[in-house]
């Protein structure tokens, strides 16, 4: 069965830096690491490939250096990797994004290499839109399961998964293919072997810019985003702490206080 | 003035560490200065108080456990008090950090890499050299025993190591000044390389100016990682002799700690075997064909099991990562390189190595990402915490049980023969074990998990039995977690009765009354008959 795994670069840390003319994510790689519900993504698509044999392409879109993180997917399992690359991208929504990734999946429908299942992380940890993987399956045509936390069943033909809701859990199948995104806790992502690191840094990774999958211009990068970004910012922390020494007894009467002082 | 408080209730956590051996006091203080501390012991000197030291109390050989007397608790001396530079044999620019020694590691640590050490009642110059420390490549202190909420002091005290220890040593080498009060209340203040013992006899000046003269004790220290008794041994630099000694010679108040810069690359990788021997076999490949690998740990077949029942369990191991079925026991190795080429380079060269004994790369979890490192440690960490909980499910139904650990190391040359040693008598002995450790110093921790009392005693006799086997490979009976008072026995094992007697009187050279630590190396019974003479 062929899967394919769509992948995020997002900043290491959760100190993002903004800038400040465009209100979008700086992204200059250095701090750049796999998206934790991708992760996810891609170690359910490694159970799936040990099960029902078959191979792995991960996607993404991304600055040249989104390569690297490819590379590492290849070193956990992924069989090949695809990075949409080029200016003409930038400063995409999820309306632009999920765009352009659909062209790299037009072009393996073309190549009669189309997946059976594409796999998305529920959102990234940096926008937490959740958009990029109903937004894909649309523009595919094809149907999407959100928030699958387990995949209990999967065939070439079929997936049957639990997913959860506002209202509980939900099982649901659906014929392949297929497009569902999966909970950060759905598998935990394994490390890498010597022989995947070996694998990783030679395995194959083909980039593309927005002509070499048929992109339409307009449709891509800022250009293609009714998106607008009025204003962004950091939340000012204003926190207190009150820290209370001394004996038991002493931290009691202290506390006490300190209760009392907020009128409790 | 800091006040010396009854010992009540509030403290009785203060009555025990991490050995979960109980001890009993009838005084406790928390001094915040040297002048505190000076304080206190001239006024008990003077009723011949004996004097326990605390810091964190996350020893395992009861060091910190009163016996008596006061308890002097050291946990609010915990600021960072200055930075200065100097050159090393090579003359590159050293930074050398000042510390008092309630400072806990996991703070100081957390400091370092934040940038963001309180500079409060600092020097200018010390806070220009600061900015110069922040300003340049990262740095790091590099010793890293497993319980990171240990004080600085504590790690001093016993000579503390860790997995790194493997490459970069115990924390002695890392240690540069030292400022100890003596029971008296005097001050002895030394630097790295300004004073030596003149064979075994050393001269030491009081900042009052009293001339302490010391006899060294004239055993032959092992040729291993050792935490055992005093440093001994010709000409040493006095520094050293402080460096281990259980807080039987006086009480550490200022301590200058080098910083090392950060490696550019740390990469970690374990690696899984089917069988121990293949792990033996790795381990020495790896000792002499790795030259950037930092700590070499293993995890036998037990703990592995343990760990995978755990997180069978759910609760907090259940998100490790998934440990192979087939594995039978791991190695740890930690990859301090200076560049990512460098890395790649070892790290295949690993995989080289497991397929000369018998093992395959397919069967390594190679760490290069954050979170993978993250995992990593995590996965480490949780070997000896699942071992913890197994026993601490058996308390519920024997409340008397208590996990039984060695810490003996022995010379590269005898690893496989302390391994069989420990293999064949536990089988013999009927017991369950878990091993794990710092296999790259041949120092495993080998614990004895007891289903019952006959099953601890067992294990005591044991471990009595590889102390003396242990002693005659060449080894030590304690690499890491000193001897404290649980295994002063072990001590006469490995040194006899005449050097204990030797280490005995060069402490009644710093501390004449014998009040400091009382029950630390050596038992109180032979202390007192030292005094007395």
């Amino acid at each position: 069965m062929r899967t394919l795994v769509c992948i995020k670069a997002v900043p290491s840390s959760t100190e993002v830096k903004m800038d400040p003319v465009t209100n979008t994510i700086i992204r200059d790689g250095k701090q750049s690491v796999v998206n934790p519900f991708d992760q996810a993504a891609l170690e359910e698509a490694i159970c799936i490939k040990e099960q029902l044999g078959g191979s792995i392409i991960v996607l993404s879109m991304g600055i040249p250096a989104t390569e690297g993180l490819l590379r590492d997917c290849l070193s956990r399992g992924a069989d090949r990797g695809i990075l949409l690359s080029d200016r003409a991208f930038a400063g995409a929504d999820t309306l632009a994004t999920s765009y352009a990734l659909s062209c790299a999946l037009e072009q393996l429908r073309t190549a009669n290499e189309f997946p059976s299942l594409i796999i998305c992380g529920k959102m990234a940890v940096d926008g937490d839109t959740a958009q990029i993987g109903p937004e894909l399956a649309t523009t595919l045509g094809i149907p999407s399961i959100v928030n699958v936390e387990k995949v209990l069943a999967v065939s070439e033909e079929e997936i049957t998964v639990r997913r959860i809701t506002d209202l509980g859990r939900e099982i649901v199948s659906c014929k392949l293919p297929a497009l569902i995104t999966v909970t950060k806790d759905i598998r935990i992502p394994r490390m890498p072997s010597i022989a995947g690191v070996r694998f990783g840094e030679t395995g194959p990774v083909e980039v593309f810019g927005a002509q070499g999958v048929g992109a339409d211009a307009t449709r891509c990068g800022l250009n293609g985003s009714p998106t607008q970004v009025v204003r962004s910012f950091t939340p000012e922390r204003t926190h207190e702490a009150i820290t209370i020494e001394g004996t038991s007894s002493e931290q009691a009467a202290q506390l006490i206080d300190v209760l009392g002082g907020f009128g409790l | 003035m800091v006040e010396i408080k009854k010992m009540a209730l509030d403290y009785l956590d203060f009555l025990r560490d991490e050995s979960r051996s109980i001890g009993e006091a009838e005084s406790i203080s928390f001094p915040v200065t040297e002048e505190d501390v000076c304080d206190i012991l001239s006024k008990l000197s003077l009723n011949k108080t004996p004097v326990t030291i605390q810091g964190g109390r996350t020893g395992l050989a009861a060091g910190a456990v009163p016996h008596g007397g006061h308890v002097l608790n050291l946990t609010k001396m915990n600021r960072i008090t200055g930075l200065y530079t100097n050159s090393d044999d090579s003359g590159h620019l050293r930074y050398i950090l000042q510390v008092q020694p309630g400072v806990v590691l996991s703070q100081m640590r957390k400091d370092l890499e934040d940038k963001n050490i309180s500079t409060t009642g600092w020097s200018q110059e010390a806070i220009e050299t600061l900015e110069s420390l922040y300003a340049g490549p990262e740095h790091f202190f590099p010793t890293d025993p497993t319980e990171i909420s240990a004080t600085v002091g504590g790690m001093v005290a016993c000579n503390a190591s860790g997995a790194r220890t493997y490459y970069y040593g115990p924390i002695r080498p890392h240690v540069f000044g030292i400022r100890m009060v003596l029971a008296n209340g005097d001050i002895i203040s030394l630097k790295r390389g300004e004073v030596f013992a003149q064979g075994q006899s050393l001269t030491l000046t009081t900042l009052k100016n009293r001339t302490i003269s010391v006899s060294l004790p004239s055993y032959q220290m092992p040729h291993v990682k050792n935490a055992s008794g005093y440093f001994a041994a010709p000409d040493i630099d006095a520094i050293d002799l402080i460096i281990g000694s259980d807080g039987t010679l006086g009480v550490i108040t200022q301590i200058d700690l080098e910083l090392l810069p950060l490696p550019q690359v740390i990469w970690g990788v374990s690696c899984f075997f089917t069988e121990e021997t293949q792990a033996l076999d790795f381990t020495v490949l790896v000792r002499n064909e790795i030259t950037h690998a930092a700590a070499l740990e293993f995890f036998d077949d037990h703990a592995l099991d343990i760990l995978r029942s755990q997180k069978e369990k759910g609760g907090l191991f259940a998100s490790l990562p998934a440990i192979d079925p087939l594995a039978h026991c791991c190695v740890y190795v930690d990859l301090h390189c200076n560049s990512e080429e460098e890395a790649y380079s070892d790290l295949y060269h690993i995989g080289e190595l497991l397929s000369s004994c018998g093992a395959s790369e397919h069967n390594t979890w190679a760490a290069r990402t954050a979170l993978d490192k993250e995992a990593q440690r995590f996965f480490r960490h949780a070997v000896p915490e699942s071992v913890n909980m197994l026993i601490d499910e058996r308390r519920q139904t024997n409340p008397s049980i208590t996990k039984l650990g060695s810490d003996m190391s022995v010379p590269n040359d005898k690893l496989y023969a302390v391994i069989e040693l420990y293999r064949s008598t536990l089988k013999e002995a009927g017991l369950e074990s878990a091993a794990w450790g710092h296999i790259g110093n041949n120092h495993l921790h080998v614990n004895v998990l007891p289903n019952n009392m006959d099953d601890y005693a067992l294990g005591k006799k044991l471990f009595a039995s590889w102390a003396a086997t242990v002693t005659s490979m060449g080894g030590a009976v304690s690499a890491e977690h000193g001897v404290g008072k649980l295994k002063r026995d072990f001590l006469i094992t490995m040194y006899g009765e005449d050097h204990i007697r030797e280490m005995i009187r060069t402490k009644l050279a710093f501390d004449p009354q014998g009040l400091l630590a009382r029950g630390n190396l050596f038992s109180e019974a032979w202390l007192d008959e030292e005094v007395a003479k």
